[in-house]
């Protein structure tokens, strides 16, 4: 096979999956509503979104061949997921606070920290991670992996209560009319030295 | 009169000047020495494993594994290093090292293929391992460096061919390697801009309000902002515009560069308003490469063209 047509091939397969993978993406939206689009739409791409879902393998079981295969080069490519950032919509962003308990009675606060912005905005997506996760327990393992760094720098706290909240962001007529952003409770976790499970409070 | 399969040939594989080669080596190389130096001092923090990261690597990496078994990671080389009996303190030193003396070699241009692969494989391993902590510019990045180590290097700038005398074994490649980068920027604009219009927010102006004023993302004062509300929804709207009409206007010559502006001042916008200076960088970085001005210089030979058996 002449070495152009072997690209020619290459260039299709490749962008046919990118382009798929897009797609999807954008069904997983309208299917959840997340869009203004009318309820049909929404009830189309519920019903497209598994025939995108089986072309992608992720239909077959884990171990799948064709399914690892193209993880495999959609991971190496960097195309595993689709463009929309910031889209539909701008969520409101999640806050993690940790509320450190010392024997003595005393109380302080801590945010999670990084030493430079660069780092810091990986850790405001890690915050923002533990408010989209949907699975509890893999939540509670990254709350737990952060309360334990928490803990390296404070060892003397006999307890930490991980708050987990949501930043409402005002609109632009209510900013003028004096409201500031506010902290809406979502859930928290308490960990004692000895280990114990965290306690979730909704 | 061309038939269809000549008219594809012509369009995937055209003879074009390697100056946008350059350009993506250049703009990466900086990229991920950036990359590198500002996250230097958080580095064991963010990728590290049980009593050192933020989030422990293993749980990262245990997701990933579920996808795929066989994408790179530190904990390979940290495994390695363990029967070696060497640190991962000292693995994750060595995988930061790596990435930064392979980017300087790249912008260099020196022994590129094997740099730009370098950098493509310590950048990836960190982006894995650390899959709770990587955002939009780690997939831009890996997208990109993916796409150069494949490309016909070295270019007509690099150490290599002004200093090594190489020269590139499959330069007819030079052309179809910008058209994957062009379609793959077409693609992305499209579908980001698609996925914006069905969001009533980017059509009022309050998505871009909550942008701008979303922790970390609010580098500009609410305070400042609020006199210049009336101007957030033409801007939302030409957000749209910009990246949906996308692949409508930046192929044709006509509208290309003010396309390209349009773009490049947008990413300019996000790094600086945003303070997300390495995403911004990096996607002005792909669109100069894709579609800015691309001469032909005085030594541009007719090899670089021609096809290589």
């Amino acid at each position: 096979m002449p070495r152009r047509a072997i690209h020619a091939a290459w260039f299709l397969l490749h962008f046919s999956l990118i382009v798929t993978i897009c797609v999807r993406e954008a069904l997983w939206s309208i299917g959840r509503g997340f869009t203004f689009l009318p309820a049909g739409a929404r009830a189309i791409a519920e019903r497209l979104e598994p025939i995108v879902e089986t072309l992608l393998g992720r239909r077959a079981a884990p171990s799948n061949p064709i399914r690892r295969g193209l993880s495999t080069y959609w991971h190496l490519g960097g195309i595993e997921g689709g463009y929309g950032y910031f889209a539909p919509n701008v969520p409101d962003s999640s806050k993690l606070v940790f509320e450190l308990h010392y024997r003595d009675g005393r109380v302080d606060y801590e945010l999670p920290r990084a030493s430079s912005a660069a780092a810091g905005l990986r850790v405001a997506g890690l915050v923002e991670e533990i408010g989209r996760t949907q699975y509890e327990p893999l939540r509670q393992s990254i709350v737990r992996m952060m309360v334990d760094s928490c803990w390296r720098e404070h060892p003397d706290a006999s307890m930490i209560r991980a708050v987990v909240g949501i930043v409402v962001l005002p609109t632009p007529a209510e900013f003028e009319q004096g409201k500031r952003e506010s902290y809406e409770f979502r859930y928290a976790y308490d960990f004692t030295r000895a280990e114990n499970p965290p306690t979730p409070e909704r | 009169m061309k038939t269809l399969r000549q008219r594809v040939s012509d369009w995937l594989f055209p003879a074009e000047p390697d100056t946008w080669l350059a350009v993506l080596r250049l703009g990466l190389g900086l990229q991920a020495l950036l990359y590198a130096a500002s996250l230097r001092s958080d580095w064991e923090y963010l990728l590290g494993g049980a009593g050192s990261a933020i989030v422990n690597r293993d749980l990262s990496e245990g997701i990933l594994s579920l996808e795929s078994p066989f994408v790179p990671r530190i904990g390979w080389l940290t495994s390695l290093g363990g029967r070696l009996g060497v640190s991962e303190g000292a693995v994750l030193s060595f995988v930061w090292a790596g990435l930064l003396c392979a980017s300087i070699m790249l912008v260099a241009g020196l022994f590129c293929r094997a740099t730009a692969i370098l950098t493509w494989l310590f950048h990836l391993c960190a982006t894995k391992s650390g899959g709770f902590v990587v955002y939009g510019v780690d997939r831009f990045m890996t997208i990109g460096l993916a796409y150069l180590m494949f490309a016909p290097l070295p270019d007509r700038y690099s150490l290599d061919r002004i200093w090594r005398r190489i020269s590139p074994t499959r330069g007819d490649l030079i052309g179809f390697f910008r058209r994957v980068l062009q379609t793959h920027l077409s693609i992305i604009y499209f579908f980001g801009g698609l996925a914006k219009c069905l969001g009533s927010g980017w059509w009022n102006g309050s998505n871009l309000w909550r942008a701008l004023i979303r922790p970390p993302f609010n580098v500009v004062s609410p305070d400042v902002l609020v006199k210049y509300k009336a101007i957030l929804p033409p801007l939302g709207i030409s957000i749209l515009v910009i990246e949906t009409a996308y692949p409508f206007f930046i192929w044709p010559k006509r509208t290309r560069n003010v396309w390209l502006t349009c773009v490049v001042s947008m990413h300019l916008a996000i790094g600086l308003l945003m303070g997300m200076y390495l995403f911004g960088l990096v996607m002005m970085i792909l669109n100069l490469a894709a579609f800015g001005p691309n001469t032909r210089g005085a030594d541009q030979d007719s090899k670089a063209a021609a096809p290589v058996s």
